[in-house]
């Protein structure tokens, strides 16, 4: 869970993995889709557990992932997991960003609090949890994958929706009842 | 009244949420009710399917950009067989007025004139500015080659003011260099007084190598751009060193080398229609090159020749409209 923390003297088969497609991507850029898909979710919850707004969310995911691609090159694998790269330079984009913004003392507190050489535990759990639950939408039945979707990332209605996928309104809610509740079912009393 | 369903009384309280983002009050919620609306503030917090697939969609035209720009070594031999001030894939300009595009070129880009063969009348038979470390060639156009409009990717230090300097120089703004542009580069678009199209970069973001970057690029929209990727493959040894398409299998943006210089294509759509272009690349052998062009369906227009200029020479047409002007330097000294 807190992978952050593992020891790095004794990396495991999953961070030898991990090495591995690093250097297969520095060695051909191409391979930086696969970095992308690993890594996409936490860098953006990362960024939006600190950043609670989408559209500043998007930016800053989108600058983190143009840097680490810009820098890959110079990127050393010292144990550390590649997460920790993109974290940094996603802590290093939202102070940028809060300072952009004149939240001077913000910025300041934050980039205090970014300054600590591991996230916390509570950080790490927080962004799994979050990355679990991405995940289990991505699994649900196309259908009520794109209700949840249109409702609640597209700010739609349940007319809109309704006459997007040409169907009841009726069957739209009882498609979103059946997707929370899925998802309810899937983590249980957790939050997600 | 009657009692209305779950659904239905999930949906109200989700209603509420959004509508006021204050949660239902508890009193007017069953449990079950409310431990599905405690996840909508966790659904929210997702990140977009589409923001996920367009940035990956950046990046993949992002790499394909740097491929393009940072071609792979030439392999020894290319120093025998191309001129030494002839890095990339030449646009070789066929315009009516080859005079005064030669005074846009070096008015617009910086560009130093350094060559120039007149004809009798004045006309330019062949000319050749230097633009950053790239070349472009031009002559008037004639029966046998006309003006065609093409499109030219360049990259310069400082995008904002080469686009100005454009402008200056009688360039019409097709949009201003924008730093949201799908490549992550700055870049802009201007369209030239003879109808040809400049995309005007400045990277952005990321560091070149070693080699740097190519100023000077022709960039073909093309119909089918899937197709001409084998073709152009078999037909004058080319490799797509970067090919990024739409999940239907569209071609949105890839870079092709040919003996280590590299031009650009995509699939032509919307204000971007095929641009069929004059294009001169030097190949390691030109009469072989000619020969397996025409056996992947090239046509021919001119055999090998040696040139007086001491290239041996030829052309082609590929079945998308572009004329290819193939060389082999003959030398052994570089000029």
């Amino acid at each position: 869970m807190v992978a952050a923390r593992r020891p790095a003297q004794q990396p495991s088969p999953q961070a030898a993995d991990e090495r591995l497609l690093v250097e297969a991507a520095q060695a051909d850029l191409s391979k930086f889709d696969v970095l992308y898909e690993i890594h996409f979710d936490r860098v953006y919850f990362f960024i939006v557990s600190r950043v609670h707004d989408r559209t500043a969310a998007e930016d800053l995911t989108s600058e983190v992932f143009h840097k680490a691609l810009a820098h890959l090159p110079n990127y050393e694998w010292r144990g550390s997991p590649f997460s920790a790269w993109l974290f940094r330079i996603a802590s290093n984009a939202i102070v940028d960003h809060f300072k952009r913004s004149h939240r001077e003392q913000q910025a300041d507190d934050l980039e205090h609090s970014l300054a600590q050489p591991d996230l916390s535990s509570t950080d790490l759990d927080f962004i799994e949890r979050r990355v679990h639950f991405f995940r289990l939408v991505e699994q649900l039945p196309e259908i009520q994958r794109r209700v949840v979707c249109e409702r609640f990332l597209e700010d739609r209605s349940i007319r809109e929706i309704a006459q997007r996928l040409n169907k009841t309104e009726g069957a739209i809610k009882q498609l979103q009842f059946r997707a929370l509740h899925t998802l309810r079912a899937q983590i249980g009393d957790r939050d997600a | 009244m009657p009692k209305r369903s779950p659904a239905e009384q999930l949906d109200q309280a989700i209603s509420a949420l959004l509508s006021t983002s204050q949660p239902l009050p508890e009193a007017n919620s069953h449990p079950s009710i409310a431990a599905l609306v405690s996840l909508v503030p966790s659904l929210r917090s997702m990140p977009r399917p589409e923001f996920k697939a367009a940035l990956k969609s950046e990046l993949q035209r992002r790499i394909s950009m740097k491929e393009a720009t940072v071609p792979s070594p030439a392999p020894a031999k290319a120093v025998q067989f191309r001129r030494a001030n002839f890095p990339n894939i030449a646009p070789y300009f066929l315009v009516e007025g080859a005079p005064r595009f030669i005074d846009f070129l070096v008015a617009a880009f910086e560009g130093t004139e350094r060559i120039r063969v007149p004809r009798p009348d004045g006309s330019i038979m062949h000319a050749e500015v230097a633009i950053g470390n790239s070349v472009i060639e031009l002559g008037d156009a004639n029966e046998q080659y006309p003006q065609r409009q093409m499109t030219t990717h360049l990259y310069v230090p400082d995008a904002d003011a080469t686009f100005a300097r454009a402008l200056q120089a009688g360039a019409a703004s097709i949009y201003a260099p924008t730093d949201d542009h799908p490549s992550g580069d700055r870049w802009g678009a201007a369209t030239d007084p003879f109808g040809n199209t400049w995309y005007i970069a400045t990277a952005k973001g990321w560091v070149p190598g070693p080699e740097g970057v190519l100023t000077v690029q022709p960039y073909l929209h093309v119909r089918n751009a899937h197709d001409m990727i084998p073709f152009i493959e078999a037909a004058l040894d080319a490799k797509a060193t970067g090919v990024h398409k739409s999940p239907d299998g569209i071609v949105r943006h890839a870079t092709i080398e040919i003996a280590g210089a590299t031009f650009e294509i995509d699939e032509a759509s919307g204000e971007s229609q095929p641009n069929p272009s004059y294009l001169h690349v030097y190949v390691p052998d030109t009469d072989a090159i000619y020969a397996q062009a025409l056996a992947a369906g090239a046509k021919g227009v001119h055999p090998p020749y040696t040139a007086p200029y001491g290239d041996r020479a030829a052309s082609i047409i590929d079945p998308f409209g572009n004329t290819w002007f193939l060389a082999t330097y003959l030398g052994t000294t570089q000029p």
